[in-house]
């Protein structure tokens, strides 16, 4: 029988019979082979029962604050807070500013520094040194400290990102345990930048050789969190400092982060109940993250973020007709855009293009004389005839070209809240018969069309820097201007005003408030008046708070500093404020 | 012994292209490191502090052959540099934050899915026609044509969240302490079990087809026929006769997958929020950190060229015929 087989060729039919005669003999052979299967299914279950069994854990404690914020894999160790990669609250938690400004009352908070005063001409600035601040070694933080942490930048330019050795010519310790900075020329406007300077301990930083490559992994500073307990590649804690100079601050003993790679993972973590503190975006919030617990989780989304603009080459046709630049404004629904792209989390902006964090300057008579950022889409149909654009079936022309007018508009790629508003913007002008394109790309190639002003329309923020001088300097100072070709460091649209300039010029060399108030009404209404870019809304701080284990959050009902754990140093504000619950018999309710 | 050493020589020549590749292909992309840092500050970084960072950073302009001989001799003493996008810690720190996990996790899911997917193989095109032939196969083929991220969210929704019996992120529990403890391990396992699980699903189906396929053919062989004839034991034939020639393509497979592992998987890292190089690489990527991605290049490379290497001296031990023709 063997010798017959082998003569057959082996085609698979003759296997298949002869696979039938081995059977017999094979029984054994595979009852084992399936027998060994079934185990293996058995073991793979087993373990998958072992590992799914709950731990039981520790419950995560009444005084730890758990937050959500910078989107990381892994964390890299950094707690330099000259370093622009250093973890979020090493210039807030770990080292304290002189004064804190709070973009929600607009004041200035003193924090190291009692006071400030300005000299008659505002080319001195005096800081009166708090007494009685000690660092996290327990080591007195003297006025001597704060000319260091002064003088650091100028002796490592590349720590001065703000670039404040541009302006200061020498920084002096005066009597009264005061601080006196000197100006090169009157610059009022740059206060909140000098009192926001962190101060660091003298005798550390001195000795360090390299600090722009220098990652501090012990830190000594001077604020509430200081002691870096557990670090971890997925999870970091920041402790109490025991030398804290707020007496029986903070009340809470640490902050625990947690690293969360994308938004998805935040937010998950967020519904669930383990993140108390968090600053990403969280769509349908209402519906997501209140819904579960409404009496102890909360969000606000104070409009207080830069204004995000729709801009245009301002030195290239047709951009540089105030008609066209206002024809679009009014053929754009930002009720629509807000919606869509927005979640209706923030309002449409009027034509002063002033977000809430410059309220108490908005001037309510000039978005009512000056109605080109409410939707008119017949009206903007007229402006670009009165410009002498023609129009036929194809779209608008320019007046000596042979080519129907197509726009691009630049938008970064991922960024999806504006590659949204750009979709619906394009969406509405091509209703009035412009052709426009939305095109999405990586930010440094975006950014690099942004800074040498090759483009034609793009979606972008306006610089604010907190003080409305820089605000409309970024818009309208003829000096930001940079030729198209060169690379701007802003004011991408690159329109300036003689007009504006003078009155920037006034704000920069000092003024009283009521003066102040006056010169930023002034250049409202040349804003308005020139419409040196399209405002589209303002940008809401993202912040959200679950209070079941921890309270004493800011609220709408209560705003004594933004929700957001992004907002250095505001944030020292809310650390402040922020107990326990246990506090408040609050046990058995989970 | 000859052997091993002449394919070391071929070895050594792909590590200098590739070497040269990790340099050039970085630096190809539109845009630079600069202009992306710069963008971090959205415009708030003072010129003077630009250029002290760059020349810190060491984008000093100089010519690219010059950049090139300071990165082979930077090399050469182990030193791969700052990272920029995580400014000013050093690359070797920044990749091993993420290696160790990826290594773990990718590792032991590709080996689980390359074992159980091989042996389920075998074992329906040894029964072929039977249930588990005709139901494996499509079920796997299906699963792997889901989208991957979409299983995996699936997978994390309802194992995870709804269900809740497995943990939803990271590598081991936040409260933990990394160290050789039981507490530890286990936690370690029951972390990677969903994302393991994830990978596996998605994968298993392409090692069970390519095996059953070539062990079919294989099955037809006349020497498979001799042996049966000769009255060996099936479960001989089945492993001895037949799996040990229809395995081949698939260790070759299995070498290019060991290869990858260190390059991470992105998506499992982001769905799961597990520690690893996918993410490094990505942000590496969108910084247009060059000394980061040459480090990360640099690993994948090695790993890929020791694996094949490796593979190489196995597939000799397995199979003498590739010995004698090169």
């Amino acid at each position: 029988m063997n010798s017959l087989h082998l003569a057959a060729p082996p085609s698979s039919l003759s296997h298949q019979r002869d696979q039938s005669q081995r059977d017999q003999s094979q029984r054994d052979q595979s009852q084992r082979d399936q027998s060994s299967l079934g185990w293996l299914l058995i073991i793979t279950l087993c373990c998958l029962c072992a590992l799914s069994c709950r731990r039981d854990r520790a419950e995560q404690r009444e005084d730890v604050l758990v937050v959500s914020v910078e989107q990381h894999s892994s964390w890299i160790r950094n707690f330099n807070p000259f370093s622009p990669n250093a973890r979020r609250f090493t210039r807030a938690g770990v080292y304290e500013p002189l004064m804190i400004h709070n973009s929600v009352t607009g004041e200035l908070t003193p924090w190291l520094a009692t006071a400030y005063e300005w000299n008659q001409d505002y080319t001195e600035l005096s800081f009166t040194i708090r007494r009685g601040v000690k660092f996290s070694d327990g080591t007195p933080l003297t006025p001597r400290d704060v000319v260091f942490s002064f003088m650091y930048l100028q002796r490592y330019p590349a720590l001065d990102i703000s670039g404040l050795w541009s302006i200061i010519s020498s920084v002096e310790e005066s009597a009264n345990h005061q601080v006196t900075v000197i100006l090169n020329e009157p610059f009022q406007p740059k206060l909140h930048d000098i009192a926001q300077h962190i101060i660091v301990p003298s005798a550390i930083w001195s000795k360090i050789t390299d600090p722009v490559a220098f990652t501090n992994p012990h830190p000594v500073g001077s604020g509430p969190f200081t002691e870096v307990n557990v670090f971890r590649s997925q999870v970091f804690e920041l402790s109490r400092n025991p030398h804290y100079w707020r007496k029986g601050r903070p009340a809470i003993r640490s902050l625990r982060f947690p690293a969360f790679p994308s938004n998805d993972q935040a937010n998950l973590a967020l519904v669930t109940g383990e993140i108390d503190w968090a600053g990403n975006f969280v769509p349908a919030i209402d519906r997501t993250f209140i819904a579960p617990d409404p009496n102890q989780r909360h969000y606000w989304f104070p409009l207080v973020g830069s204004m995000v603009n729709l801009i245009s080459n301002t030195q290239t046709p047709p951009f540089d007709q105030l008609k066209v630049r206002r024809a679009l404004s009014e053929a754009i629904d930002r009720e629509r855009v807000v919606e869509i792209a927005m979640y209706s989390y923030t309002r449409p902006a009027d034509s002063t293009g002033l977000s809430d964090g410059f309220q108490k300057y908005h001037d309510e008579s000039i978005s009512h004389d000056y109605q080109w950022a409410d939707y008119n889409p017949t009206h903007a149909i007229k402006l670009l005839r009165d410009a002498g654009l023609r129009r036929d079936h194809r779209g608008w022309y320019l007046p000596e070209s042979q080519d129907p007018i197509s726009l691009t508009i630049d938008v970064v790629s991922g960024w999806s809240d504006w590659v949204r508003a750009a979709q619906v913007i394009s969406h509405q002008l091509r209703e009035i018969g412009i052709d426009a394109r939305v095109r999405t790309s990586e930010f440094s190639s975006w950014f690099d069309r942004l800074r040498s002003g090759r483009f034609e329309l793009a979606i972008a923020w306006a610089d604010d820097r907190g003080s409305p001088y820089e605000y409309y300097r970024w818009l309208m100072g003829s000096e930001t201007v940079k030729p198209v070709g060169e690379s701007a460091a802003g004011n991408f649209h690159r329109f300036g005003d003689r007009a504006a300039d003078l009155l920037l010029a006034q704000l920069k060399r000092g003024t009283s408030k009521a003066q102040e108030q006056a010169l930023v009404n002034l250049l409202q209404r040349r804003y308005a008046q020139l419409t040196p870019v399209i405002p589209l809304f303002p940008n809401p701080q993202w912040g959200a708070a679950n209070r079941q284990r921890i309270t004493g959050f800011p609220s709408q009902a209560d705003p004594y500093a933004p929700l957001s754990p992004n907002r250095e140093p505001e944030c020292l504000l809310v650390f402040d404020r922020l107990k326990p619950r246990a506090s408040l018999a609050h046990g058995g309710e989970r | 012994m000859a052997f091993v050493f002449k394919r070391l020589a071929l070895y050594l020549i792909a590590l200098v292209v590739s070497l040269i590749l990790n340099f050039l292909l970085p630096r190809m992309m539109p845009g630079d490191p600069v202009g992306t840092m710069f963008a971090r500050f959205r415009g708030r970084l003072s010129p003077e502090a630009m250029d002290a960072l760059q020349q810190s950073l060491g984008f000093t302009g100089e010519s690219l052959l010059d950049q090139f001989w300071s990165y082979l001799s930077a090399l050469s003493s182990g030193d791969l540099g700052l990272s920029v996008a995580h400014f000013p810690t050093p690359v070797t720190e920044v990749i091993s934050a993420g290696l160790w996990w990826t290594l773990w996790l990718a590792g032991i899911s590709v080996l689980i899915s390359f074992t159980l997917g091989t042996a389920l193989g075998i074992f329906i095109a040894w029964r072929r026609g039977g249930v588990l032939d005709q139901t494996l196969p499509p079920l796997f083929a299906l699963l792997g044509a889901f989208p991957y991220f979409w299983l995996a969210m699936l997978l994390l929704w309802v194992f995870g969240f709804q269900l809740g019996w497995f943990p939803l992120r990271h590598a081991y529990g936040d409260d933990l302490e990394p160290g050789w403890t039981w507490l530890f391990i286990s936690d370690m396992f029951r972390h990677a079990a969903l994302p393991a699980l994830s990978i596996v699903l998605a994968t298993l189906g392409g090692w069970m087809l390519s095996m059953r396929n070539t062990m079919i053919s294989v099955l037809g062989e006349d020497y498979i026929t001799l042996a049966q004839a000769k009255g060996l034991s099936s479960r001989q034939v089945m492993l001895r006769y037949a799996a040990r020639n229809a395995i081949l393509p698939n260790l070759t497979g299995f070498g290019m997958a060991i290869g990858f592992v260190v390059s991470g998987s992105l998506l499992t890292e982001i769905v799961f929020s597990y520690p690893g190089q996918g993410y490094l690489l990505v942000q590496a990527v969108r910084a247009q950190d060059y000394p980061l991605m040459q480090g990360l290049f640099l690993t994948i490379t090695l790993s890929v060229l020791f694996a094949n290497w490796l593979l190489d001296i196995l597939y000799a031990v397995l199979d003498p015929r590739t010995r004698r023709s090169t």
